[in-house]
């Protein structure tokens, strides 16, 4: 069912030119040419009973309840399918009508059970209204014929119902799963009074194709589809508008709300980024928002030995300020740090750099982008000018060739992967670039990439430059874009490079594995195929040249004009909901917000004036370089925000000595993560649905988080920093987030034109925004680069020095999946584990055979860094020699294998490569075992705390 | 199903997936050769035309012709289409349905008759008609039909 | 630190202006990134293991940056509070 408060027109908004003017029961009415009647007279305030209308679909025209008089037509045609003219006299409501009406909905009625009173639609059905709308008094039929009562229910979704019973067949799930989700995992089984909604073969939704992104159930006009929640609760009440706080596409939602406890989420409508879709993480794994293992109070122990403590907010927060004051003046300054999270507000984040910076007095703040994007922002700013994507998800329309490159759309973005999806059915052509066979590279119905470059992991660079090459010396350059938007010397100098026999097809095939000829039709194809637009994710950046890859691709698109307008540009993929943003907001050691350096004085006088300090103008520590001082004892503290590097940072043992070795480590999270089994300090944080503020998307995208719940700790995040700013000493004052935000826009260009007033009147802001862009700016670099001149820069390609070897001759990669998102923490709280219950090692047959190794196998999975052991799955997305894995579940220890190896512009690890031997086990690892014990050790301290009364 | 079946599936959908609008023609030369779609073939067909398992299952399920489940022995059609239907189709297929115990596109239990609806068997002369396989029968009645029953079980023994 | 992850992490910057046909610009460059993203103490530590163990086992390329951006790279000291 749509969301509460929504008003449904029936058919989809039609853009156009041409306006037309027509009378809707003696009413004008102007709309875009091509609406439906249907469209129009909602548009009037005049409502036509439709059933299996609704605005998120195409008009269908099968229930033919809409049906309209149009004087000088005969019969009665059906307004949903039935377009708007100039001039055209409609009449929605007369006793003809009426009739005809009544006679369909008693139809519908007499083959539906009666039990509205106990329905968990109750109160907010469609067939109901209807009913009610064409006053059905009586069903002549009676109820006693062949009717569907007794079919039972499909429970077997953790999150929907399907009570066929219900069902009145009207397809707008079938619809919705193919036209809004692309998924295509209902039909209509058989026909006539037969026919009946089938997921898959006439299976279980769970065994059928579906991946739980919702629409179906949000389609639905009746309790056929719905919400277990809605069973449980009954229905909301009031809806908040707020953003998704798991991914990057920032999915618009209506929180719907009883009390202050969530109901469901729906997507909204009026959605910038989602138009109304969602998926199964932001639609329905909100449980863990409210899940018992939340620790609810602060608390503190002397050493990781001891059990925890809970203490009231000024002890913890008073503790904390003590232990920072103290180690600073023992050990210099600089022997403190933070880390912003990306999934925190920009406000919280920006807060977090500023308690850096102002109170703590040195430069010592990283966010996770550190282990993700970060090579984004330096290959992107190196090239183009400014750290982010050039394109709004919406520019996908326009896109003729769509290349993907390291990423998983339909698994980390599948919002965007939907989106994506309708324009590949539509035609356009698609380059897959990626070790694995991703979903995209063959995906029913009729999605095929027309080039899927198989590359070996850490190679990269060779290939892209090869693409260059042959796009440069077939003649396929547009010169004239390259020459006026770009510096032209470097231009001739990259020129130069690229064309060097060393990145001839022929020759990059040796060190790629991808046939020449395949290289060479991708790259024409990228040329000449109209607008192409390339997408990346961390197969791009999670490598030792993850920067040069970045410089590469936007080189790639430089040299073919690909840029400074719609369907084109180069887009990552952000991992988090907010790592744009919490980049945005000077997250990064060297830099303050707007991606200004600290050196900059000019910049620095700004910042120190507002904040009233002096700031120190050299960069601080980098996440990796935190430890490694941490190691040799110049670093001492952190105060970490919702973050859990001990999972998911690179060579989990390194880590976690240099927890080890600090004397007061501050975690600020939900739950008690594997960092926080390290902490000192335990801060209890907020949920995205406890506060304000606002996240950005990967598109650049500004949009409001809004409170739907007291923060359930009592503080929110940006409550936590501004007391401990306070209790060391530097004031900080803020009554609410607007006021953050409005402090941010001061001081940063790109944001200047933002504020919370215009994010609720526009729905978003796409920065830049100021006065050259008061609403946003949805396509970058149009004109003009944000550098002036674009860059070419020179990108050689220098092979990993993580290589196979006799010992470890397999390259294991990383990645992730649609149900689990990232380290799993939320995720894995919620019913979401039907779908992914541990982390599986995909294996090729050859090598599987090769080592023994059988279908659902232990293995250990053995690197230079460590050794665990997961479960062996035989796959053939993958090419002998390399073998995948995702990182969700604690207790796999992926990251007990990734070396310490990183990019060298940022130092993002290099996760996607790690020499591997794959051997069959018969139980856990070394590691796996310690770590089971230490995870039982600190549950029981935390089990025994001490409490105290809330 | 045996693994045979799959593997003449699997070489139908090959060898008839680069025709226009191809599914159709593989789910009937599937049909042909092993006298019904078994849901096995679904998956099959649909990686092969690189569709998913509920379109292909719709399509299936759409067209009467296609059938699910293997045909009895003897395939009886009765016409319903003018002619017939003047001169009391609607009886016999009655008859037809009580007698065999079961309803139009079913199968009875011992798998010896499935029961089929047909539209004109070009045999109007002598309405009604039936086929049983390839065999016209006309100038139905409820008697003639279960001697034509009788006649045709005791031939297959 | 360990010194020996400084020096792999300012060899791998090295492989990047290796690019660079003219040896200095590519210095340059190197020595822009030293500056530009390194906490100081990592810079410090790099240019005494260059006066203390002659900068053993780093590329030619960091050398050059080293001699002779050292100033830059050696940066300012942090204001005193
Ligand atoms: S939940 Fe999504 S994928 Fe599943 S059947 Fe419904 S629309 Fe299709
Ligand atoms: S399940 Fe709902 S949306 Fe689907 S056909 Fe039935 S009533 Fe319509
Ligand atoms: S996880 Fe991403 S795609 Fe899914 S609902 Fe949230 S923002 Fe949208
Ligand atoms: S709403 Fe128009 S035919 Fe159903
Ligand atoms: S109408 Fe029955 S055979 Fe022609």
């Amino acid at each position: 069912m749509h969301a509460i408060d929504d008003i449904d027109y029936g058919t989809p908004r039609k853009v156009s030119d041409t306006m037309v003017t027509l009378q809707v029961d003696g009413s004008a009415v102007t709309v875009p040419a091509g609406s439906s009647i249907l469209y129009a007279a909602q548009a009037a305030g005049r409502r036509i009973p439709k059933l299996c209308a609704t605005d998120s679909l195409e008009a269908f025209g099968s229930c033919r309840l809409c049906l309209v008089e149009i004087q000088g037509r005969r019969g009665y045609p059906a307004s949903c399918t039935t377009p708007v003219e100039e001039g055209m006299r409609v009449r929605t409501q007369t006793p003809r009508l009426a009739d005809l009406r009544r006679g369909i909905m008693e139809l519908y009625i007499s083959d539906h059970p009666l039990d509205c009173l106990t329905c968990p639609a109750n109160g907010h059905c469609e067939l109901q209204d209807m009913a009610g709308a064409v006053g059905l008094r009586e069903v002549r039929y009676g109820y006693d014929g062949a009717n569907h009562l007794e079919v039972p229910k499909d429970e077997s979704n953790p999150y929907f119902t399907f009570d066929p019973s219900k069902c009145i067949v009207c397809s707008r799930c079938v619809r919705a799963c193919a036209e809004v989700q692309g998924t295509f995992a209902l039909t209509i089984d058989g026909r006539g009074f037969a026919s009946k909604v089938s997921p898959g073969q006439r299976e279980s939704f769970m065994d059928s194709e579906c991946v739980s992104c919702g629409a179906c159930v949000q389609a639905c006009p009746t309790a056929t589809l719905m919400e277990n929640s809605v069973y449980q609760m009954g229905q909301p009440d009031r809806a908040v508008v707020t953003t998704c706080a798991y991914c990057g596409v920032g999915c618009s939602f209506k929180a719907e709300v009883k009390g202050d406890q969530v109901v469901r989420m729906v997507p909204n409508k009026d959605g910038h980024a989602n138009h109304g879709h969602s998926c199964v993480k932001g639609r329905f794994a909100f449980g863990y928002t409210t899940h018992p293992d939340r620790i609810l109070k602060p608390m503190l122990r002397k050493s990781i030995d001891e059990p925890w403590k809970e203490v009231s907010w000024n002890d913890a927060i008073g503790y904390v300020a003590g232990e920072f004051k103290r180690i600073q003046a023992g050990h210099g300054s600089d022997s403190i740090g933070a880390i912003t999270s990306s999934r925190c507000t920009n406000e919280e984040t920006f807060l977090v750099q500023k308690l850096v910076r102002a109170a703590f007095g040195n430069n010592n703040v990283d966010t996770c982008a550190r282990v993700c994007h970060s090579p984004t922002g330096y290959g992107l700013k190196t090239t183009l000018g400014t750290s982010a994507g050039t394109q709004a998800f919406d520019s996908v329309e326009k896109a003729g060739v769509i290349v993907v490159i390291g990423a998983s759309p339909t698994d980390g973005h599948p919002v965007f992967a939907s989106r994506m999806k309708r324009r590949l059915r539509e035609g356009a052509k698609l380059i897959v670039v990626d070790p694995r066979a991703i979903d995209l590279v063959r995906t029913p119905p009729g999605i095929e990439a027309a080039c899927h470059l198989q590359l070996q992991p850490g190679t990269n660079v060779a290939l892209i430059n090869s693409l260059a090459h042959v796009v440069v010396t077939e003649g396929l350059a547009n010169e004239a874009f390259a020459l006026e938007r770009c510096e032209p010397a470097d231009y001739q100098k990259w020129k130069a490079f690229v064309s060097q026999q060393t990145y001839a097809p022929e020759q990059v095939e040796q060190v790629t594995g991808v046939p020449a000829a395949q290289i060479r039709q991708a790259a024409r194809l990228y040329a000449t195929g109209g607008n192409a637009a390339i997408y990346y994710g961390l197969g791009v950046t999670e490598h030792s040249q993850g920067s040069t890859m970045v410089i590469g691709m936007a080189n790639l698109a430089m040299v073919t004009g690909n840029l400074g307008r719609e369907g084109v540009g180069v887009n990552p993929l952000r991992g988090q909901n907010n790592v744009q943003g919490a980049c945005d907001m000077g997250s990064f050691p060297h830099e303050l917000s707007g991606y200004r350096h600290i050196s900059d004085a000019g910049v620095r006088g700004l910042f120190e004036k507002e904040w009233n300090v002096t700031l120190n103008p050299e960069p601080g520590l980098r996440i990796p370089n935190m430890f490694d001082a941490a190691l040799d004892g110049s670093f001492k503290a952190i105060y970490i925000q919702g973050e859990d590097f001990a999972q998911s940072d690179p060579n989990t043992q390194h880590v976690e000595s240099a927890l080890r070795a600090m004397e007061c480590v501050v975690v600020q999270d939900l739950f008690l993560n594997e960092t926080a089994k390290f902490a000192h300090v335990f801060l209890p944080g907020s949920t995205f649905l406890e506060k304000d503020g606002t996240f950005t998307n990967a598109e650049r995208r500004i949009q409001r988080v809004r409170k739907v719940m007291p923060p359930m700790a009592g503080l929110a995040d940006w409550e936590i920093t501004m007391a401990i700013a306070n209790a060391m000493g530097y004031s900080m004052h803020y009554d609410h987030p607007s006021e953050i935000m409005d402090e941010i826009a001061r001081l940063t260009p790109t944001l200047r034109g933002v504020s919370f007033e215009k994010l609720d009147r526009l729905g978003s802001i796409q920065w830049p925004c100021n006065d050259n862009a008061p609403e946003g700016t949805p396509t970058m670099h149009v004109g003009q680069f944000v550098r002036g001149k674009g860059k070419f820069t020179m990108t050689e390609y220098v092979a990993t020095e993580e290589r196979t070897s006799r010992k470890y001759p397999l390259i294991l990669t990383t990645g992730r999946i649609l149900s689990q998102y990232n380290v799993g923490a939320q995720t894995r709280r919620t019913g979401n584990v039907a779908w992914h219950q541990e982390d599986v090692l995909e294996i090729h047959a050859h090598d599987a055979e090769q080592r023994g190794i059988a279908d659902d196998a232990k293995v250990s999975v053995a690197s230079r860094a460590g050794n665990v052991v997961l479960t062996a799955r035989i796959s053939d997305r993958i090419q002998p020699g390399v073998v995948y894995t995702t990182f969700h579940h604690p207790v796999s220890g992926t990251n007990v294998i990734t070396t310490d190896n990183s990019d060298w512009a940022t130092n993002c690890p290099e996760y996607k490569v790690t020499a591997v031997e794959v051997s069959p086990v018969a139980r856990h690892s070394e590691w796996q075992r310690q770590h089971r014990d230490f995870t039982a050790r600190q549950q029981a301290l935390l089990k025994e705390r001490e409490t105290i009364e809330a | 199903m045996p693994i045979e079946s799959g593997e003449a599936i699997a070489r139908i959908a090959k060898a008839l997936k680069h025709k226009p609008g191809a599914l159709l023609p593989i789910l009937q030369e599937i049909q042909e050769q092993l006298g019904h779609i078994p849901s096995e073939a679904v998956p099959i067909v649909a990686s092969e035309l690189n569709l998913t398992r509920a379109e292909v299952h719709g399509v299936v399920s759409f067209y009467h012709d296609f059938r699910s489940e293997p045909p009895g022995r003897h395939v009886i059609r009765i016409c319903q289409a003018e002619s017939c239907q003047a001169m009391g189709s609607a009886v016999l297929t009655a008859f037809a349905k009580t007698h065999l115990g079961i309803d139009f596109h079913e199968t009875t239990a011992d798998a010896a008759f499935s029961l089929e609806p047909v539209y004109c068997l070009g045999n109007c002369a002598c309405s009604p008609a039936m086929a049983v396989g390839k065999e016209v029968y006309g100038r139905m009645t409820p008697q003639r039909f279960q001697e034509v029953l009788q006649e045709v079980a005791g031939k297959s023994e | 630190m360990d010194v020996q992850r400084l020096v792999k992490m300012a060899n791998d910057i090295a492989s990047f202006f290796e690019a660079e046909p003219d040896t200095s610009k590519g210095a340059r460059g190197a020595a822009d990134h030293l500056k530009n993203f390194w906490d100081p103490r990592m810079r410090r530590q790099l240019l005494s293991y260059l006066d203390e163990q002659g900068g053993a086992g780093l590329k030619s390329i960091v050398l050059e940056a080293l001699r002779q951006h050292r100033l830059e790279i050696a940066g300012q000291q942090p204001p005193d509070r």
